[in-house]
């Protein structure tokens, strides 16, 4: 840390400061910094990932034994599929809702900045913050859901008490919360968008579903496509609202990956098995993680 | 009249949308100000005897303070130093062509590390920091966050670094400056935009942090806002003005936040929208 004050603060009087500003020598304190939180934590996951442990200690490499517990263990896999149903029922609505909302205020209108901001409101909001903000809106004696069933004669529910209604209303909150990031980045993908082929087109008399799908859509693809990845590996890592809100529970109607392994490691403390889970994970991941970085790296310039 | 109508049937949509984007904050801050009896005496959409009671139980009997005081302290160091290495390391990057195509793995490696889903690594660090005698301290998290938010802070400056062109700089080393010196003198002025918007994101994704803050702390010595909140509801089931309040100052800081600096906001969030 104190190598951050060095080169600004000494730079005029120190007689190396020529090699202070050599490049590399700028680069270096972030690099540490980087690995600090990438490089050795995936290194030392790994390592967990052989290693046996028993009430948190270490007792020693056991090979592939916390693999082959984590891939016949029912309950790995089960957490795996309502983690995928969770992802994609989540993207698909989110981009769907999203594209829809940054067609409509794309252009130029009146009060467009205000209406963008209160748009984006929810994804400012902590995670864990949303999570009470839902559990307040969903609770049985204090919330609004039951009162809202009941205006229209139908039984209260207590959606969370019940397994298909939990897992949707926690599906609902991550809507909520994430189509915001969908329709910022299509937002900004449509303003930069050149308006020349959409004008020209207009005077040749096409209709606007024609030249939303001839025109607006190709264009916007590369921009779609990455706010779709980048959703994508955010929504798999999803915790903070499910541990408020469920917990996974009822059951293991919403147990989605992260609170599996997050229990697994400091409920139950099998580190290895935890890390084992988190390593088959990465490796998924981090296929979309390269698409990701491919797609940014082309769109950013 | 043709065009009046769209545009009449936009603006209730807008408006529609806009109150399902709001009115769950709107419910909580609600709750907030209500008496303990009207929190269970049905929907009403405004307190009818607004009170404090709730802020002030959080913080005199459920000292909601040192939480708030953790996450201050840990988000103001971890983003100044992570600005101060990362504004480095981008500018480095922006300017010089460096041998095994170090600018462009640079790059990739920053991203990378910006999406790495926090579950998997706090295991890791879990280890980590027990054995070097850092859980649930405050030191602990700042090194953490400052990793992470560095690989952002590189990310962002770099692009906005690249857009300042060369010669003002060249002109000031001419002048005298040192490399560095022209750096913070000349450069670092005219990248403040780019700055700003860094810092506001790197103190949203900090301050909101839930996962990583739960994981390696445990008491109140080092437990941040959103901690604090989480332990709340575990501990007043029934005492659900006092949680309310808590979520409004877990999220107010930020839309407060977000209101003031809405055009950096905007930029931020679109080039870092990773987490």
């Amino acid at each position: 840390m104190q190598r951050v004050a060095e080169p600004e603060k000494r730079v005029r009087d120190w007689p190396g400061k020529r090699f202070l500003a050599s490049p590399y020598l700028l680069l270096l304190p972030a690099a540490i910094a980087l690995a600090g939180v990438s490089v050795y934590p995936l290194f030392y996951g790994v390592r967990a990932s052989f290693t046996h442990y028993l009430y948190g200690r270490d007792f020693g490499l056991n090979g592939l034994t916390n693999y082959r517990n984590v891939w016949h263990d029912e309950f790995f896999r089960q957490a795996m599929e309502t983690t995928a149903k969770y992802v994609i029922i989540c993207v698909t609505i989110e981009t769907i809702l999203g594209l829809g909302l940054a067609l409509l205020v794309s252009r130029e209108m009146r009060f467009g900045g205000p209406i963008r901001v209160g748009l984006i409101l929810p994804m400012t909001i902590a995670p864990v913050v949303v999570g009470v903000m839902w559990r307040l809106l969903y609770d049985s004696g204090v919330g609004v859901t039951d009162p809202l069933f009941q205006l229209f004669g139908l039984s209260p529910p207590d959606v969370l008490a019940h397994n298909t209604s939990a897992f949707y209303s926690v599906v609902l909150v991550d809507v909520w919360e994430w189509t915001p990031l969908i329709f910022l980045i299509l937002l900004a993908g449509l303003q930069s968008m050149p308006q020349e082929p959409l004008e020209a087109a207009l005077v040749d008399g096409a209709g606007r579903v024609r030249l939303f799908l001839d025109h607006t859509l190709p264009l916007l693809r590369p921009v779609l496509l990455v706010a779709i990845v980048l959703r994508t590996i955010d929504a798999i890592g999803t915790f903070d609202q499910i541990y408020v809100l469920t917990q996974g529970g009822p059951g293991t109607a919403t147990r989605l990956i992260s609170i599996y392994a997050y229990n697994t490691a400091f409920l139950f403390t099998q580190f290895g098995q935890a890390a084992a889970m988190l390593i088959s994970l990465l490796v998924m991941v981090f296929l979309l993680m390269i698409v990701a970085v491919r797609l940014m790296k082309k769109t950013a310039t | 009249m043709r065009r009046r109508l769209p545009r009449v049937a936009l603006y209730t949509t807008l408006l529609v949308i806009l109150g399902i984007a709001i009115f769950p904050f709107w419910w909580m801050v609600d709750t907030s100000l209500k008496q303990p009896v009207d929190i269970f005496g049905g929907v009403t959409l405004y307190p009818r005897h607004p009170t404090t009671t709730n802020y002030s139980r959080l913080f005199n009997v459920y000292h909601f303070g040192s939480y708030l005081q953790n996450s201050l302290e840990v988000v103001t160091v971890s983003v100044a130093v992570s600005l101060a290495i990362g504004t480095l390391a981008a500018y480095a990057l922006a300017r010089f062509r460096m041998r095994f195509g170090l600018n462009q793995s640079a790059l990739v490696v920053a991203l990378l590390v910006r999406m790495i889903p926090g579950i998997l690594l706090v295991i890791p660090l879990y280890i980590t920091l027990a054995q070097w005698g850092l859980l649930d301290t405050k030191l602990g998290l700042i090194l953490i966050y400052t990793g992470l938010n560095t690989s952002f802070v590189i990310w962002m400056m770099q692009s906005f670094l690249a857009e300042i062109p060369r010669d003002i700089e060249e002109a000031a080393m001419v002048d005298g400056d040192s490399r560095l010196s022209a750096l913070v003198r000349v450069v670092l002025p005219l990248a403040a935009p780019g700055l700003a918007a860094t810092a506001i994101f790197s103190v949203i994704a900090t301050y909101n942090d839930f996962l990583i803050a739960l994981s390696l702390t445990s008491t109140q010595n080092a437990q941040t806002v959103p901690v604090g909140v989480s332990t709340l509801i575990g501990k007043i089931q029934i005492e659900y003005g006092p949680m309310a309040a808590a979520g409004v100052i877990g999220a107010l800081p930020i839309m407060i936040f977000a209101l003031v600096v809405q055009r950096h906001f905007v930029r931020g969030l679109t080039l870092g929208a990773v987490k």
